[in-house]
């Protein structure tokens, strides 16, 4: 189905007018068809696997997208994003009037005068937006970036004015240049008024320096903490970044540099001369630090820890970095060695939280508005824009294994319908790929969420465990669903 | 069933047996806590030069309001006024401070610093597993509770992480499935069936079970109130899991914010409040706990101090030498430990910090041999030769 600009902003404001967002949340999926019931076979555990880790959870037709034409030719898609039409997520979205607007309009909605602020509307927005992106969004690796960069360039959304902030940020920063270049984005970064805030640089004057964010641009965001650099050149960077600054009154929230309180003395960080030339300071440092041999290896180290295993292969890390070095720093080029190089060697990773939740609607086709998944994101650690420190969520697998009861909990409850404005399709899905004898049904269920049916003896004894604890046929098929995405097996990727 | 062969194993074999010795409750002051302020050294004179705004008063400043001064502990040192709550516990000697104390580590990263510290290594090359986690790897108590170890929290802290499995615990209210009784027997049947060859999942159930005794609503401290603040909630079920008797051994509790490079407030403000916090829980579960004090030792430890000078924004910077702080019956308490490095010209180190004169390792090291009945410190924190600081008697 193609739809034109004009129709689609008809449809927009169709759906804005319409009031409660959950109700006509099916609309979008019938009009653009989204949501297909269409039949699955067994995968190979590599397929299934590569599939996992280039989205948040294979879809029925995201199979039938790669059995089709591959794993080469499905990376290559799926690279060139703006190819791909997402007009249903765009649609859906579009009643999330926070996403467009600048920090003073967020301010603006924010401030209720008299009584303070309200922290709630714009992060909310901000975190249900994120969440019906990686849920429906066809552009699936492109979402699998964004939430790769958000870690990385980390922002807590409840420090100050974080909570309007940083809508600017994932705007402007993370979602503008995910797959673009590595310059940009730290060039974005440097200049976003959230970074600064979140990491204190609105402080950092000639009078007395601030040295925190010039500490982690080399730490966290570019060189890493063995990246060659000494406490002398954190405090020579932060002198060279006094002045980088936020806009207080007009145009608030918008970035600004105060020359008045710049450091206007000579500084030397890494062995470079920097002379006093004001903002162009720290933009030399900046461009320095991008083409660093150190910020090359360290951001392979974690896009192949997060694509491939929690300790990546030196000999991918080292390709990926030398095409880091060679493109100055093309995310797809990147990307392109570590999936294709990497793939083939990857390592069982365990779920994070937000991966867990999205690979069970995402595979049950669920329609949700996603607003009863925010509790367990919070009860399993990972609500959105959530993480206080500026390393962002971690990403190895013992970080989250231990804490299983919510996601058992939400298992149990999204089989039995009893999240709030939130359904699952199983039925519609097995109607298509199974006889509807129990046993086959459970083949497909397992085939399903884990890729492959169980081999015959261990799905006949958990039939039976179920059966024994006096569960009808369609309870049995409920309760393993439930626990097939309560498993072991499906707690990793 | 359901586990596929590729997962990762469990094994362990501990090298000692030993009974269970005290609850260890390890407190994690998370950010960079402003040692120099909450045990403050009002006997040293640059110690005010440094800190013109931010210095606390000493005890005997007359030009100053009583709850602006510090307390006086033992003439030289004394506690932020809002640390008040832990004087109780001092005068009866069952509270020790071990000050200008800390890692080796002079990154003044966060992270480096707190990952070596939970991990208890001097480097990277070190054990990736956390220091409690081989402690409860090298000890076999006989106890095999699914609640020998738990994170308060959503996440148990990498200090836990090692072979033998911990749990994470918000509230234990949340520890329900839910569902009608019928559903809730099939689908417990069914995670048997999942997860009969994983530990974990086996032990989750198990803890399920455990916890549906327990009753946090209508739980009181007999003696004195927790700060209703999450840090209160998680000491108090600390305190219920110790009383139900469920095989607590260790229960690792955050407390974070301390990062105040910016307004941290002098005898008011954002660190005050978290003083607060941090006193008026420890005053509460210490009291709470009194028929158990010769079963438990509580440790609160930071992963660094920050600057001896207030910054511009009246904050603190990243510094190094921090302290620590051990509650408990067995203590050696009333009195401030360590080595005092001094603030003055040439005794700070690096930009203008706090020097360290004992290691954190050192302080752990004691508590581990003594009162848990652990004496392999040489895997719990490889490379380190401990000297016993004599803060447990």
């Amino acid at each position: 189905m193609t739809l034109s600009r004009r129709d689609f902003l008809k449809l927009a404001s169709l759906v804005t007018a319409s009031a409660a967002l959950s109700s006509c949340a099916p609309l979008y999926r019938k009009i653009a068809g989204d949501l297909p019931t269409v039949p699955w076979t067994s995968f190979s555990s590599s397929d299934f696997l590569a599939l996992n880790r280039i989205t948040f959870g294979a879809r029925v037709e995201e199979r039938a997208r790669f059995a089709e034409i591959g794993l080469q030719a499905y990376i290559e898609e799926q690279l060139d994003f703006e190819s791909i039409n997402d007009f249903a997520c765009d649609l859906q979205l579009s009643t999330f009037k926070t996403l467009n607007m600048e920090a003073n309009e967020l301010e603006g909605i924010s401030n209720q005068l008299f009584d303070g602020y309200d922290r709630e509307k714009v992060p909310n927005e901000l975190r249900q937006a994120t969440f019906l992106r990686q849920l429906y969004s066809k552009r699936q690796l492109y979402e699998v970036m964004v939430e790769f960069w958000s870690d990385h360039f980390n922002i807590f959304m409840d420090k100050e004015k974080e909570f309007f902030l940083k809508t600017v940020d994932d705007r402007e920063v993370i979602r503008k240049y995910a797959l673009g270049n590595f310059r940009d984005l730290v060039w974005a970064s440097a200049h976003s008024p959230a970074m600064m805030i979140y990491l204190d640089n609105q402080a950092n004057e000639k009078s007395h320096p601030n040295e925190n964010y010039a500490r982690e641009l080399m730490e966290l965001h570019t060189l890493g903490v063995d990246g060659g650099y000494s406490q002398k050149d954190v405090m020579e960077l932060a002198r060279c970044l006094t002045g980088w600054n936020v806009k207080e009154h007009f145009w608030l929230g918008d970035f600004v540099f105060k020359e008045d309180i710049h450091d206007t003395g000579e500084k030397n960080v890494l062995g470079l001369s920097v002379q006093p030339s004001g903002i162009k300071e720290a933009e030399q440092v900046i461009e320095m630090l991008i083409t660093h041999p150190s910020t090359a290896k360290f951001i392979c180290t974690k896009l192949a820890r997060r694509f491939i295993a929690d300790n990546p292969p030196e000999q991918l890390i080292e390709k990926a970095a030398q095409t880091f070095l060679n493109t100055n720093g093309d995310i797809k080029s990147v990307l392109r060695v570590i999936l294709l190089d990497g793939l083939p060697l990857a390592q069982p990773k365990y779920k994070r939280p937000v991966n867990f939740l999205l690979s069970a609607l995402r595979m049950l086709n669920v329609e949700t508005d996603g607003i009863a998944l925010h509790d367990y994101l919070v009860r399993m650690g990972q609500l959105y824009f959530n993480w206080p420190t500026p390393d962002g969520y971690p990403d190895y697998s013992e970080a989250w294994q231990g804490n299983l009861m919510p996601r058992w909990q939400f298992a149990f409850a999204l089989i039995r319908d009893e999240l709030d404005d939130t359904k699952h399709n199983l039925n519609a899905l097995l109607d298509v790929s199974s006889s509807g004898i129990l046993q086959d049904d459970v083949d497909a269920i397992t085939s399903l969420l884990l890729g492959t049916p169980l081999e015959r003896f261990a799905r006949n004894e958990i039939i039976d465990s179920v059966r024994a604890a006096g569960a009808t046929e369609e309870e049995t098929r409920q309760i393993i669903a439930a626990s097939i995405i309560a498993s072991p097996a499906f707690q990793w990727r | 069933m359901l586990t596929q062969t590729w997962l990762p194993r469990l094994s362990f074999a501990p090298v000692n047996t030993a009974p269970r010795g005290d609850t260890l409750v390890v407190v994690f002051l998370r950010g960079a806590a402003d040692v120099l302020n909450m045990v403050v050294p009002h006997g040293e004179e640059a110690y005010y030069q440094l800190r013109p705004s931010l210095g606390i008063a000493r005890p005997d400043d007359a030009r100053k309001k009583k709850e602006e001064r510090a307390v006086d502990l033992d003439g030289f040192f004394g506690l932020h006024p809002t640390m008040s709550p832990l004087l109780e516990a001092w005068q009866s000697e069952q509270l020790a401070i071990i000050h200008a104390c800390g890692a080796p580590d002079e990154s003044r990263s966060h992270f480096k610093a707190m990952e070596l510290m939970e991990r208890g290594v001097g480097d990277e090359r070190g054990p990736a597993s956390g220091w409690i986690g081989r402690h409860l790897a090298t000890l076999n108590t006989g106890n095999s509770s699914p609640l020998r170890a738990v994170g308060m929290g959503t996440r148990p802290q990498r200090s836990l992480s090692g072979s033998v499995p911990v749990s994470a615990l918000r509230s234990i209210t949340d520890f329900h499935l839910g569902g009608d009784l019928r559903a809730l027997q099939q689908m417990r049947t069914s995670l048997e069936t999942v997860y009969a060859n994983d530990i974990l999942g086996q032990e989750t159930l198990s803890i399920m079970d455990t916890l549906q005794k327990l009753d946090v609503q209508n739980y009181q401290s007999p003696i004195t109130n927790y700060p209703d603040t999450e840090f209160g909630l998680a000491l108090k079920q600390t305190a219920m899991l110790i009383k139900a008797d469920v095989g607590l051994e260790v229960s690792a509790i955050d407390l974070g914010g301390w990062d105040t490079h910016f307004a941290q407030g002098s005898s008011t403000g954002i660190m005050p409040s978290l003083m607060k916090d941090l006193a008026e829980g420890l005053a509460a579960f210490h009291a709470d706990m009194a028929d158990y004090q010769n079963q438990l030792t509580t440790v609160t430890m930071s992963e660094f101090g920050r600057r001896a000078s207030e910054n511009g924004s009246l904050g603190t910077d990243h510094g190094h030498g921090s302290m620590m702080m051990v509650l408990g019956g067995n203590v050696n308490g009333g009195k401030v430990h360590g080595r005092w490095p001094g603030l003055g010209e040439g005794q700070l180190i690096g930009p203008g910090d706090l020097a360290v004169t004992t290691d954190y390792r050192d302080v752990l090291s004691e508590i581990l041999t003594k009162r848990l009945n652990n004496p392999t410190t040489n895997e719990i924190f490889p490379d380190y030769q401990p000297t016993m600081p004599h803060v447990i008697i």
